[in-house]
């Protein structure tokens, strides 16, 4: 009778943590469901690795975790392709695109524009109770006959539409989709929000041109977004009616299982072209906001002003354009025109330009600084490392010519995880040392914390660099193991180092978790600015009150990075290295560093 | 029981951890500052570990090469793939120094200015002139790149011309296995379609086409001539598979309902390639590179290039559609 | 200075009348996307060489006059609102909801057509343009009933006397959104007779 006796607490309860609709309990809403599948997804990869490490050899690890998809101790061929299929998916789009979006642009559009809440509050309840359910609906497809959906996280037909081909492609493909498509839905109610809130709600003085840089990659992100992921919604439908109602949109002269399929008429190409038109500007999605994050960051770190700051926002408008434009550079070898492929090809390098661009303006943030080393800071270090390695080696796989031997190979593996998933993890991970204090009102532990950042690069470099020697040497990807080719016989060995970092670096990730939950528990408490920032969200208190700031909002009189400014004499501005955005312009003084 | 050992000992771990975290915590509120607060002792302690990170990078990288190095694919055993590796040199040369000039610019001013209570940083918020260098350079790299890259690209496209001399062969995929069927004497495959699927006739193929009669279908390794155009078309039964030869840097998908094609002009025999490799069992590969279910990892081909004589005769050994 | 009250009521009225409509507009903006996605979709379709060209069935032109003939009454009724003419406003929105209804019957009709002419949506004698003519139309219906239900909430309000002249956001949302269906619709429908 409880429930009789307090119904007003327990609503209390139930509306500030569960159906909240205050964009700050929603971003650690984001954050905490994202961790979790991220976490998930972590333990995927590393039983994998178990067994390209290791191939064939039995762990008891395996046999307890995975049950009937293993056998003594070895996991079963097509489970390993189900195990990578999801790992890929909880990876791309419930860690580092809901997990890194929902987060950071719920927390800190409306802190960082100076508003009360985000657009509508509703919608924004909406797009996190969806990401929960399609989180749910995916971790149970895990759990169904046949396994988790195994057609790899990019799911092309025919082998995602017919179950004959991989069983994974029954029951488990069914929940993918409709997992993906509520995610879609939570996505695009999400980017809404966010595109609104950031046109509409901004404080007095805050121009486009005094944004901090976050905020313009979550805008730019969420354009890209609303344009991108309703194409993959529309390809997800039509093949949800290839598999449920025999139409053939995808399929056509198909012999399997010792029968003729009806369907004709159809193309894989078409859904590969669907797909990547969202999956590129997804690669995106996931990197902007990284982006965005180590930008601040390293310009408050640094106690100086981000260098070149409309330089980078155009950067980021054109790598924002330019990724709706170059999604055929997947498709060099399925046969397409070659003419279309030479355009494509154009295309891809051209985004190297903008990439450079932001690189070297990181560099030279650098120059002359006055650099603070918070784990926050070590990760953007990181981040620029990670952009420049991974980056570099997307001029090789956007080179048509050169594409043709090291597509599909660990040449890609090893690419699109350090210049994507390093890099997005790392953005991640430094916007929540930095944040952490706004989150939670209490600090991170530091030495932990640098631990954390000199476990995870060593250990990364250690998984990722390796593969591009793999992929060098013809080893494809998605190989439950190689060892059936005596051409890969020689190759065990980088093999096996890979998964000892892998599991290096999931012991590294143990270490965050452990200073994550223990701060946000007990950590010392957070004082209002803990690292002299300028921007706006360390004008509000430690304690998160509804409209966020407890009178008027203040108003905004500069950019956001003036540190370090000094007068003529060469003494401070205001006597000390920072001076926040509320601060008026001095006599003379020019604002956005004399643009 | 061991999963009961486990639990208290990870529970132990973590009360430990907490307790250290707190002492610490305690240590640092004595000497009158917070924990969370950043030194310059501390700073620096931590910009030395990124030069340490720098040289270690850089060492892993040569370590890799030099150990790795000779692992990696062999010579091109094909006219177009030397093409295709001069131009993985070119960009390689390009990428790797401004790989390592960058990182070391990265690190270096992070060591450098660390930070320190008694220096001030630099206001310096925009060069016109820095943007603009690159900007520029970048673009003018990449013009190169792109501009070899891309008349490599077109002549590997460009279908072998039907006068010239050539070998037609079909390469066909399904799970899990390969099939190549050779045109045989008049030079043009026979029609083929699911519908006909029966039996052993896997491939599909049209009885009743002219064209059929003399086609040769091979299982387990098919043959090339060495400096013979070969025009490759590919097809599959059923998923998407992708006909992969690395020593030939060759690749194409081969795609239900469509046919795609890809040639090359074979440059170096098996038995020249064993002499190359230093490997007795050296032999040519033809493997899947599509993700295509269970057994993707075990679909495989031998490929083996000889002289035009020995490819010649093999070939007449091979049985006509016709006669199966 | 003044101080804005904290109360949450307050500021989230101010934020909802400010951010309504743009939220609307982008969310159309996604919904364009959709259906751009599905239009190339079928233009790469059309490539193959099994490809059949299909004629329009006659009701899709009903269809089209009663779509188009719905938002002129629905724009009316924002118009008899604005005026305070409260009765022709429900009046008209009541229409509007009644015309919706009758396009998406005169929809089921044209199927049927298809349906009879040997098009089918799916199976063995089907062709894909046969089922991308049932899928784009189907989803275009589906996001119609969005609109229906919109359109719904509007006639209730109408009849309890909701709205006012300085009161129509309501009515503004759903019209732009039922605007928006009309536009797509007639997109879709030369989209259909013309390219496909």
């Amino acid at each position: 009778m409880s429930a009789h006796q307090h119904p007003h607490e327990e609503q209390d309860f139930l509306f500030k943590y569960v159906f909240s609709q205050d964009h700050k309990m929603i971003s650690k809403q984001f954050l905490i469901t994202g961790f979790i599948m991220g976490f998930i997804g972590l333990s995927m990869s590393t039983l994998f690795r178990l067994q390209l490490g290791f191939p064939g050899e039995s762990f008891w690890i395996i046999d307890f975790l995975l049950g009937s998809w293993a056998e003594n101790g070895v996991m079963l061929p097509d489970k390993y392709l189900a195990l990578v299929t999801m790992h890929g998916t909880i990876m791309v789009f419930f860690l580092l695109t809901a997990g890194l979006s929902g987060t950071f642009s719920n927390l800190l559009i409306p802190l960082q524009i100076g508003a009360r809440d985000m657009a509508s509050g509703f919608l924004n309840m909406l797009s996190y109770w969806f990401f929960f359910v399609s989180s749910v609906i995916m971790l149970i497809s895990l759990g169904v006959e046949g396994g988790a959906a195994s057609a790899g996280w990019t799911i092309y037909p025919p082998l995602s539409a017919l179950p004959q081909s991989i069983p994974g492609s029954g029951l488990g493909m069914t929940l993918w989709l409709v997992s993906m498509a509520i995610f879609i839905a939570s996505s695009l109610l999400g980017s809404l929000n966010y595109i609104v809130t950031i046109l509409n709600l901004r404080t007095k003085g805050m121009t486009m041109t005094r944004l901090p840089l976050t905020i313009w990659s979550f805008l730019i992100t969420a354009i890209v977004g609303v344009i991108s992921f309703p194409v993959l919604l529309a390809a997800a439908l039509l093949l949800v009616f290839d598999r449920s109602f025999g139409t053939s949109f995808y399929l056509s002269d198909i012999y399997i299982g010792g029968q003729v399929l009806e369907h004709s008429g159809g193309s894989p190409i078409l859904f590969e072209h669907l797909f990547w038109f969202l999956g590129h500007p997804e690669v995106y999605i996931v990197l902007l906001p990284a982006l965005g994050i180590t930008s601040e960051i390293v310009s408050t770190m640094s106690r100086k002003p981000i260098f070149g700051y409309r330089a980078m926002i155009t950067s980021m408008l054109a790598i924002g354009f330019l990724s709706a434009i170059v999604w055929g550079h997947h498709m060099f070898v399925t046969g397409m025109n070659p003419f279309l492929g030479a355009v494509f090809t154009f295309t891809t390098l051209l985004i190297a330009i903008p990439s450079a661009v932001k690189v070297f303006n990181y560099i030279t943030t650098l120059w002359k600084g006055n650099i603070k080393f918070s784990p926050a800071m070590l990760f953007s270090i990181g981040l620029v490392s990670t952009f420049i390695s991974g980056g570099l080696t997307g001029l090789i796989l956007g080179d048509s010519a050169l594409d043709i031997n090291v597509h599909d190979t660990y040449f890609v593996v090893g690419h699109f995880h350090i210049v994507m998933g390093l890099s997005g993890i790392f953005g991640m991970i430094a916007g929540v040392y930095h944040w952490f204090p706004k989150l939670f009102g209490r600090m991170l532990n530091n030495k932990l914390g640098n631990l954390h950042f000199w476990i995870t690069i060593v250990s990364s470099y250690g998984i990722f660099f390796p593969m591009h020697f793999l992929g060098l040497a013809g080893v494809p990807r998605r190989y439950y193991t190689n060892s059936e080719f005596p051409l890969f016989d020689n190759l065990l060995d980088i093999n096996t180092l890979i998964t000892w970092f892998a599991i290096l670096a999931f012991a590294g990730q143990l270490i965050f978790f452990f200073n994550f939950v223990y701060s946000a528990l007990r950590g010392p408490k957070a004082p209002q600015n803990p690292w002299k920032a300028n921007s706006l969200e360390w004008t509000t208190g430690v304690k998160h009150i509804h409209g966020n700031w407890p009178g008027e909002i203040p108003a905004v009189y500069r950019w956001p990075y003036d540190y370090s400014k000094v007068n003529e004499n060469g003494d401070y501005v205001t006597g000390e290295d920072f001076i926040p955005q509320i601060v008026p312009l001095g006599e003379g003084e020019l604002d956005g560093g004399g643009h | 029981m061991i999963a009961l050992v486990a639990i208290v000992a990870v529970l132990l771990v973590i009360a430990t951890a907490v307790q250290i975290l707190k002492i610490a915590e305690l240590r640092a509120t004595e000497s009158g500052k917070e924990i969370y607060e950043i030194s310059a002792k501390q700073s620096k302690a931590q910009a030395f570990l990124l030069m340490v990170f720098l040289v270690a990078y850089f060492g892993f990288f040569a370590w890799q090469v030099w150990k790795w190095g000779g692992l990696m694919l062999p010579v091109s055993a094909s006219e177009h793939g030397v093409g295709i590796d001069k131009l993985m040199n070119i960009t390689l040369w390009f990428i790797i120094p401004v790989f390592i000039i960058t990182h070391i610019f990265l690190f270096w001013f992070s060591y450098k200015y660390s930070f320190s209570e008694t220096r001030k940083a630099l206001f310096f918020s925009h060069s016109n002139k820095l943007e603009m260098f690159w900007t520029i350079i970048p673009s003018i790299a990449l013009t190169v790149l792109i501009l070899v890259g891309l008349s490599n690209w077109n002549k590997i496209m460009t279908p072998v011309a039907s006068e010239q001399e050539h070998i037609l062969i079909e390469v066909y995929g399904q799970q899990f296995s390969w099939t190549a069927r050779y045109a045989g004497k008049d030079g043009k495959l026979g029609r083929a379609s699911v519908e006909y699927i029966e039996g052993v006739n896997a491939l599909g193929i049209d009885v009743s086409d002219e064209n059929a009669k003399d086609d040769k279908i091979v299982k387990g390794e098919f043959h090339l001539p060495v400096g013979v155009p070969v025009q490759f078309v590919f097809r599959s039964q059923d998923v998407l598979h992708s006909a992969y030869m690395p020593h030939f840097r060759a690749q194409m998908n081969c795609v239900p309902g469509l046919k795609t094609q890809f040639n090359f002009i074979p440059t170096i025999t098996t038995e020249e390639m064993k002499k190359i490799t230093n490997n007795e069992n050296f032999e040519y590969i033809l493997l899947c590179n599509k993700i295509c279910g269970a057994a993707h990892y075990n679909m495989q081909m031998d490929i083996i290039v000889e002289s035009k004589e020995d490819f010649e005769k093999w070939l007449a050994e091979q049985k006509e559609f016709s006669a199966e | 200075m003044t101080t804005i009250s904290l109360d949450n009521t307050k500021y989230k009225a101010e934020i909802r009348q400010k951010t309504a409509k743009p939220l609307l507009w982008i969310g159309l903006i996604s919904i364009v996307m959709f259906f751009a996605g599905l239009t190339s979709a079928l233009i790469v379709s059309k490539s193959n060489s099994i490809w059949i060209k299909l004629e329009v069935p006659s009701m899709f032109f009903v269809s089209t006059l009663i779509i188009l003939f719905s938002s002129l009454t629905y724009q009316l009724s924002l118009s008899f609102t604005k005026n305070n003419q409260l009765k022709f406003a429900t009046i008209t929105t009541i229409l509007t909801f009644v015309l919706g209804i009758s396009f998406t019957v005169t929809q089921f009709y044209a199927w049927q057509q298809l349906y009879e002419s040997g098009i089918f949506w799916a199976g063995e004698q089907s062709n894909p343009s046969g089922s991308y003519f049932y899928a784009l139309t189907a989803l275009h219906l589906l996001h119609l009933f969005a609109g229906l239900i919109s359109l719904l909430v509007v006639v209730t309000k109408s009849i309890l006397k909701k709205y006012s002249p300085t009161n129509v956001l309501g009515i503004q949302l759903s019209l732009t959104y039922w605007h928006f269906l009309t536009a797509l619709w007639v997109y879709l429908f030369f989209f259909l007779k013309f390219i496909a």
